[in-house]
């Protein structure tokens, strides 16, 4: 019995939902939350997405200093966003196939910002309705 | 690797996630929670609040950082000398596998 935690974008919400539902894993838990990840170390890694979104943001009214920091610290990992947590519980044998559905769908282009998916042991499960434990209790 | 839970007073996360990420350590999650301890709430006059807000804070860390981590989250979230009930806990836990999304590989 595992426990997978997966921390996705909020826009990625639906397509995960999906891509679980593919991988015949329908049950989860999901929580609004705010996260953010490692300080990107290589400034190359966020320079295209940031160039696009200085050419979208600047205008007459925005200082060329103050936008750039501001878009800096929204790609490198400075800031806290919102974040979806996903938690699946499932059975030992299906975690790479659900890792690989959940990876697929919340990979972008962007290099940076698109989760992270942890595995976590569980020791047991109850289902509520009818009292069986262990792996019966999964789905 | 290690999954760190840590329930702090929502005045303090913020002094907490600073001094964690100059150490380092700067990916991490919160997410705003109520609970009560074992004092069983705050009883004011007659009325008790048993659901009283905290940020848990989850961060998942290698093996070897666990010490320095969690001195430093129960140096900065103790409030007064001596501590005082309501200053939250720490568990943690085992995590098997890590994978980043973007980077398409194992590990933090």
């Amino acid at each position: 019995m595992k426990e997978i935690m997966a921390i996705v974008r909020m826009k990625k919400t639906g397509e995960t939902k999906k891509a679980l539902v593919a991988a015949g894993v329908a049950g989860f838990t999901a929580v609004k939350v705010l996260g953010r990840g490692n300080l990107v170390t290589d400034p190359q890694t966020i320079e295209e997405c940031k160039e696009k979104l200085l050419s979208m943001g600047m205008d007459e009214f925005s200082e060329a200093g103050d936008t750039e920091k501001m878009v800096t610290s929204f790609l490198d990992g400075s800031r806290f966003f919102p974040r979806r947590l996903f938690t699946i519980l499932a059975h030992d044998e299906d975690v790479p196939r659900i890792i690989e559905a959940v990876a697929k769908a919340n990979l972008t282009e962007y290099g940076v910002g698109d989760g992270t998916i942890f595995v976590l042991p569980v020791s047991d499960a109850v289902r509520v309705r009818t009292g069986e434990a262990g792996e019966a209790a999964i789905w | 690797m290690l999954l760190i839970r840590a329930i702090v007073r929502p005045e303090k996360k913020d002094e907490v996630l600073a001094e964690l990420s100059t150490a380092g350590f700067n990916a991490a999650t919160m997410v705003d929670v109520v609970g009560r301890g074992k004092q069983k709430g705050i009883k004011i006059g007659g009325m008790v609040y048993d659901e009283i807000p905290k940020t848990l804070i989850l961060m998942v860390i290698p093996d070897d950082a666990k010490d320095k981590v969690i001195r430093m989250i129960l140096s900065i979230a103790k409030t007064g000398k001596e501590g005082t009930f309501g200053d939250g806990k720490i568990f943690v836990s085992p995590v098997d596998e890590v994978y980043t999304i973007s980077k398409g590989t194992p590990g933090l």
